[in-house]
């Protein structure tokens, strides 16, 4: 991330300003197409040279394809390809007589494609306007003008007292303001080991200590919401449906680390939460929970809430950065970690949607009651995991780390509909190994699922089922992979392009080419985009080598 | 958006704790000595060993897009980037691990691979091919399309010779501070453009020549050099 541009933008940052990105999301809106009239006003806006306001149009999905007056947007999600390969897009392509990125001659509709809306639970999924639909004759009730909001299944919690799902009362914060103090909270997350839901694990505690520790004019909390994981909406529901939990464990990091502000990214895919979240915000103002001088106390403490604008590595800790400041959300060289250098160039944490989640429990309850949690494993803490379509009752779920996967997929989410059988799952989102039907009875937890070349990754449990080609599956997921590049690297910006070249081609894989490719991949990607793509790859090398059509 | 690379932890605890102070370590047996923040390139360049580089200039902050400068490091599992990976007292760092030259050679091999012709014999680019021994990329697949942009009486920018290395716009941002110049689209299709898009003429290019200067392709050149090999071509 350019110093100079951070510090163009810190001049010109106050909280309520929109960013550049902003500017050029509500262009969108209002007009279905950007001009330079729009970049200049975004530049003039977010005081960034026109050049870098160009790139930042020109990286954003949201701001990429004309809009008609109807805009229909077919997900094209690992859930969705599950459920009905791409089919979905191709007919509803034939029935608007428009190809992806297009809008017909006389503005009154445009297709797109759009990774992923969050209702892998329904697939197929097709979003217009704001209304997502899915389900049977979804791709017909789009071509017809006739979407629906379709329903979301109620979240369950496998825990005595839910924790994850419990709404979130404050009682944490006043513990925290009250009783722990900042040092005493510090002490009881680090003490409850509390490890980053968002994928990567990182210890939340030590990353505060860190963010504590720096030494800047001021300090940002951030909370990751860009669930971009195709065949997750974890925190699709913590946002829409629990959000004052967010922003009581947001308020929470404030606290222990010293900042007055904090950010959620949420996804522009999920059209509710960003409402979802502002509601919850003015509510906890009013009463007090949010604002200056939290409940009597001299701690001040808000949030603006910030939408994104299509791009899955923005998930990315330094790409999120860039994203809440308005810039192009491609990823950063670290050191800096944001700790040290994050929003404004000041130390900064950015926790995931469901690791801030779990602070509240910890700062009520304590360490020890969030270690036994889940009683059968050293892991703390409860865990959300979610089904994909293919099963009987999908849904989200709060189970303790250390049941099987087969008792997540069988006795939880009910097996497969419809007498299907599972071939193999992937857990955790695209970046995390596929577990074939025949290792189902690997503990899910961190070290057992990496043993298989696995990981809990966000938690997304995703059947395929007999019927599946696992070449499809490697062509979906390298498709992905390339579409979403953020092109900073080079191994990840040409490298998932070729692999995808490779199994998209009529022709057989050159296995020495590909295992160059993905050496390249996982040890000189810039992130974990390119250097996790590779890992289904080499399950489905492992065990399914014979559908890859080798050479 | 999940999984960080496996050395990160440990590169965060030692990115955020402990005093500045000297660090010695050994590069190819060789031992420097080394101020605090110094990064494992610097050491290779005080230990005057080659290490090959694509997106670094030694007038700009480091960048880390190439991955070309891996390096071996004794204890540590994985090559590392040398350009963005911080000295620690002791490392011992081998400039020609032969992971590290592998993942180099094929990352080399991509960034030919995505240009519709080999790159000139004179630019950085061919210069790094030829010492690492990369030859004819085995893959084909997608190339840049040609896209010439000739309006600018002195500045040539050939975006199908662009690899995104981020050395131009970070000249215009870090050295001249024109902020002229910004990385466009992403993934394969990542490139660069002045301005709105409408040319070096119609943006706050102050025709400095910093980006023709930095560019290890030539895609920003200067429109003599395109004409005069136009010309013996034909």
């Amino acid at each position: 991330m350019s110093r100079n541009l951070v510090e163009l933008i810190r001049r010109h940052h106050s909280v309520d300003a929109p960013t550049a990105l902003e500017v050029l999301k509500e262009a969108m809106d209002d007009h279905g197409e950007l001009t330079d009239a729009d970049r200049q006003r975004a530049a003039e806006v977010s005081g960034l040279p026109e050049a870098a306001v160009y790139g930042v149009s020109t990286f954003y999905d949201d701001l990429l394809a004309p809009r008609g007056t109807r805009h229909v947007r077919v997900c094209t999600g690992t859930a969705c390809f599950a459920a009905a390969r791409e089919t979905t897009v191709e007919r509803v392509g034939e029935g608007l007589g428009i190809a992806p990125g297009e809008r017909s001659a006389d503005g009154s509709v445009s297709l797109a494609e759009t990774v992923c809306l969050g209702f892998c639970h329904s697939s197929p999924a097709i979003r217009v306007g704001d209304t997502v639909d899915a389900g049977p004759g979804v791709a017909e009730r789009a071509i017809a003008g006739e979407s629906r909001a379709a329903g979301e299944p109620e979240w369950v919690s496998l825990l005595p007292e839910p924790v994850l799902l419990r709404a979130g009362d404050w009682s944490g914060l006043r513990r925290a303001l009250t009783e722990l103090g900042r040092e005493g909270l510090l002490k009881e997350v680090e003490a409850a080991e509390v490890r980053g839901r968002g994928g990567a694990g990182f210890p939340a505690g030590a990353k505060w200590a860190f963010a504590a520790k720096a030494e800047g004019a001021e300090k940002f909390i951030v909370a990751n919401g860009d669930e971009g994981d195709p065949g997750s909406y974890i925190d699709k529901y913590l946002m829409e449906r629990n959000p004052e939990l967010l922003l009581e464990g947001m308020a929470l990091a404030g606290y222990a680390v010293g900042a007055a502000h904090g950010f959620v990214l949420c996804r522009s895919e999920y059209p509710l939460s960003k409402p979802a979240l502002d509601l919850a915000a003015a509510s906890a103002r009013e009463r007090g929970l949010l604002g200056d001088g939290i409940l009597g106390t001299d701690f001040d403490f808000d949030v603006t809430i910030i939408e994104g604008a299509g791009s899955y590595v923005v998930g990315e800790e330094t790409a999120l950065l860039a994203c809440v400041q308005g810039l192009r959300g491609t990823v950063s060289a670290r050191p800096p970690f944001p700790a040290e250098r994050g929003v404004y160039g000041m130390p900064t944490v950015v926790n995931n949607v469901e690791t801030l989640c779990n602070v509240p429990f910890v700062a009520t309850a304590g360490a020890a009651a969030y270690r036994a949690l889940s009683p059968d494993t050293d892991t703390t803490g409860s865990k959300l995991v979610c089904f994909n379509e293919r099963f009987a009752r999908p849904s989200v779920y709060e189970v303790p780390f250390g049941m099987t996967v087969r008792e997540l997929c069988e006795d939880v989410a009910g097996g497969l509909r419809d007498g299907a059988q599972i071939k193999a799952v992937q857990i955790g989102g695209p970046l995390g190994g596929i577990l074939p039907a025949s290792l189902l009875d690997t503990r899910f937890d961190f070290e057992p699922l990496a043993a298989v070349g696995c990981m809990v990754g966000h938690g997304s449990i995703l059947a395929f089922d007999q019927s599946t080609d696992m070449r499809d599956v490697a062509r979906h997921l390298l498709r992905f992979g390339a579409d979403e590049s953020c092109g900073k690297c080079f191994p990840c910006r040409i490298g998932l392009r070729r692999a995808y070249e490779e199994f998209a081609a009529d022709a057989p894989v050159d296995q020495a080419r590909l295992e160059d490719l993905l050496e390249a991949l996982e040890l000189g990607s810039l992130c974990a985009h390119g250097g996790g793509i590779p890992a289904p790859l080499r399950s489905l090398l492992t065990h399914f080598p014979e559908e890859l059509g080798l050479a | 958006m999940s999984r960080r690379g496996a050395g990160d932890d440990d590169e965060r605890e030692a990115a955020m704790s402990g005093e500045p102070r000297m660090s010695t370590v050994t590069v190819d047996g060789i031992a420097v000595e080394l101020p605090a923040g110094a990064t494992m390139l610097d050491a290779a360049k005080a230990a005057d060993r080659w290490v090959p580089t694509v997106c670094f200039d030694e007038r700009q902050a480091p960048f880390g897009a190439c991955r070309v400068c891996m390096v071996g490091v004794a204890g540590s599992p994985k090559p590392v980037p040398a350009c963005t990976t911080l000295c620690r007292d002791g490392m011992e760092i081998e400039t020609e691990e032969p992971t590290a030259r592998r993942v180099a050679r094929a990352v080399v091999e991509l960034v030919l691979s995505e240009l519709p012709e080999a790159p000139a014999p004179s630019t950085e680019l061919a210069q790094v091919a030829e010492r690492l021994e990369v030859g004819e990329p085995r893959w084909g697949g997608a190339t840049h399309s040609v896209d010439e942009d000739l309006r600018h009486p002195y500045l040539a920018l050939r975006h199908e010779l662009c690899i995104s290395c981020g050395r131009c716009v970070r000249a215009c941002d870090e050295v001249q501070g024109a902020f002229a110049l910004t990385a466009t689209g992403r993934g394969f299709e990542a490139n660069i453009t002045a301005g709105l898009d409408a040319g070096f003429e119609d943006s706050t290019c102050v025709a400095c020549g910093a980006c023709a200067d930095t560019c290890p392709t030539d895609a920003i050149t200067e429109i003599s050099l395109v004409r005069q090999s136009e010309r013996e071509r034909s």
